[in-house]
């Protein structure tokens, strides 16, 4: 176009205050599409077992308390179900506490069943099986430690009185979850001193359809034992972990929006002051025959640009800065394989191109509406 | 002579507050065709603002203007703005040069408007930069030029189009006597080998000389008489 040396040498024409908006532009957008994109982090993983039909079982005296492994068999007589796996939340880390992520004992005779959406290569499956001291790890797991399958590793224990030694036997693959370690579950028993207690039972159910009546069945069973259950569908359950998750999406997104709202403000204050500075010169545009439409469009795109280059640095930061800030260690595991997600890095984009056209709006259309005369009185 | 700009009865009246403030009472005058036209009159008698209505950035509260028999007083803005960058060429007290933009940038300015190829708009601005004799100066930028400099590259923006008619609004108002009289010098050399239309607004009788004729306007009302360089081009073209 040939007009783009134009709009190109008036966006940067005061360079001070055009880098100053792109810097609030980029630094606002950053904080956007970081919110959104926890918001999507949470809401992936609270879906990572979507369509599983799997049911939560843990005691429904507290999530702390434990159940008796011999739940498990009265639970299976439950007509409808797949496969039971007892699975008990670890909590350790790896050398030092910053290195904190999910790990699991599982029930290595059930887990493929219940968790068949979790692949794993046969070969090492064998491994693992054969093997007390085996373990399962998410490949992202593997990067983050620089582990390789045969490594020898011990966790260190929060909540319980061992250290588990364990040898990497395989590494699993999954659409959602790649930071998860599992190890097994006869070996968390036997040094526990075989006290037949366990966290929580996974179950799979058959048919989706059956998976209310099956979860109160589970909890009927037992609601007058000294160890009544309560059950959740995996979704409920990972929203329960994440309990908030409804009113931080409200809360994130009102954030959001305010922000977008101060910064198109801020921005239209900016574009008035440039638009007002360049009267005379948008005047003598008229004069010589640029027509109303055209100066407008020319605003439009300049303003619309400058704020557009905001937004993608703001974006594009935000890229990098999470490919080398470790958020899983910043945030202690809060964030699990955080980056900003595809949805809010468009939207942002978007968002910031809009955020010039609705600021640069109304300047725009006046400089363009603005008589010829007027505008050249004006330098006298 | 052709008649070029034909102005008849024109008034114009602003409207400030509640009062209206008569500034043209019916001008008459025509323009020929090859003319340069000064515009002299004490400050506030109306000449910027005839000016402007002949160039086409202005309408006339009552009364006619005709550019080349186009009753241009009647066309609405959109088509008084493709009228002017056809037309017009214009030339003002500060240059008003475009400061993001160089030398060449500048004079190419109104040919953006124009269907010429990139080719053609080189040169074109190369050509007018020449006449008016900046060919060096293209990559300037207007703060890197004195004021009698931007004045002439100001000028090479006006005549690049090939306008009908260059308006010029003190065009010498803010340079000193030297560059002053370069900028009407170049001005008189349009008028004498490129046959340009110019009409130009001045306080200063000395420019006035530069042109052909001289009109004067006082209380809103135009007094015509003639004056040195005006008059002996006359007797000139008279005894021819
Ligand atoms: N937009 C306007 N609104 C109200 N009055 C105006 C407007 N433009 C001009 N005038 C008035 O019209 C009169 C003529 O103005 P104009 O600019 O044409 O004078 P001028 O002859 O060019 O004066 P100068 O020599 O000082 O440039 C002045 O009294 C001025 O105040
Ligand atoms: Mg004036």
């Amino acid at each position: 176009m040939k007009f783009s040396k134009l709009i190109y040498r008036n966006i940067f024409r005061n360079r001070l205050r055009a880098i100053l908006t792109v810097l609030l532009m980029a630094a606002i957008f950053f904080f956007i599409a970081t919110l959104l994109s926890i918001l999507e982090n949470f809401t992936l993983f609270s879906e990572a077992g979507k369509g599983q039909n799997r049911l939560a079982t843990q005691s429904a005296i507290s999530l702390a308390n434990v159940l008796p492994v011999a739940h498990e068999q009265k639970i299976r007589q439950i007509p409808g179900i797949v496969d039971v796996c007892q699975m008990q939340w670890f909590g350790a880390y790896y050398k030092e506490p910053k290195n904190f992520f999910a790990n699991f004992a599982i029930d290595h005779h059930h887990m493929r069943t219940v968790f068949d959406d979790y692949a794993i290569p046969d070969k090492e499956f064998e491994a693992y099986a054969n093997d007390r001291q085996g373990t399962i790890v998410g490949p992202e797991l593997m990067k983050r430690f620089g582990w390789k399958v045969g490594d020898r590793i011990t966790l260190k224990s929060t909540i319980f009185p061992f250290n588990p030694e364990l040898n990497i036997r395989g590494v699993y693959k999954h659409p959602i979850d790649s930071s998860s370690l599992f190890f097994r579950m006869d070996y968390f028993q036997q040094a526990m001193g075989n006290n037949g207690l366990v966290g929580m039972f996974w179950i799979k159910v058959k048919d989706a359809k059956n998976m209310t009546s099956v979860s109160k069945q589970i909890d009927d069973m037992f609601r007058n034992s000294t160890d009544p259950t309560e059950t959740f569908t995996e979704k409920e359950f990972q929203l329960n972990f994440l309990s908030m998750m409804g009113d931080i999406k409200l809360l994130f997104h009102s954030i959001s929006l305010c922000s977008i709202f101060m910064v198109i403000l801020l921005a239209a204050i900016t574009m008035s002051m440039s638009a007002r500075e360049r009267v005379t010169e948008i005047a003598v545009l008229k004069a010589i025959g640029f027509p109303r439409g055209l100066v407008l469009t020319l605003m439009l795109i300049e303003f619309a640009l400058l704020t557009l280059i905001g937004g993608t640095v703001g974006v594009l930061g935000g890229t990098f800065v999470y490919r080398f800030v470790n958020m899983t260690e910043v945030t202690q595991g809060f964030l699990v394989n955080f980056g900003l997600y595809p949805t809010p890095i468009i939207a942002c984009v978007i968002a910031s191109l809009g955020v010039g056209l609705l600021a640069g709006g109304w300047p725009a259309m006046r400089s363009a509406n603005m008589s010829v005369v007027d505008g050249l009185r004006r330098v006298v | 002579m052709e008649v070029l700009v034909r102005i008849e009865n024109v008034k114009k009246i602003y409207r400030r507050d509640e009062f209206d403030v008569p500034v043209l009472n019916g001008v008459s005058v025509d323009v020929g065709r090859g003319d340069f036209l000064a515009l002299m009159g004490p400050s506030g008698s109306g000449k910027t603002t005839l000016l402007n209505l002949i160039a086409g950035i202005d309408r006339p509260t009552g009364g006619r203007i005709l550019v080349e028999e186009k009753e241009i007083s009647r066309f609405s803005e959109t088509q008084l703005a493709s009228w002017r960058a056809r037309h017009v060429g214009f030339i003002f007290q500060l240059y008003n040069l475009i400061p993001v933009l160089n030398a060449f940038e500048n004079v190419e300015l109104p040919l953006l408007l124009t269907k010429l190829s990139r080719k053609e708009r080189r040169e074109h601005v190369n050509t007018a930069l020449n006449i008016v004799g900046l060919g060096d100066r293209m990559f300037h930028y207007p703060r890197q030029l004195s004021g009698g400099q931007e004045q002439r590259v100001a000028i090479a923006r006006a005549i690049v189009t090939d306008p009908t008619i260059i308006v010029a609004d003190e065009p010498t108002g803010d340079l000193d006597a030297r560059n002053a009289e370069e900028v009407l010098n170049l001005l008189q050399r349009l008028n004498d080998e490129f046959q340009k239309t110019i009409i130009m607004v001045t306080h200063d009788p000395k420019a006035a000389q530069h042109a052909r004729r001289t009109l004067h306007l006082e209380k809103g009302m135009l007094v015509e008489m003639l004056t040195g360089a005006g008059m002996e081009a006359m007797s000139a073209r008279a005894e021819a």
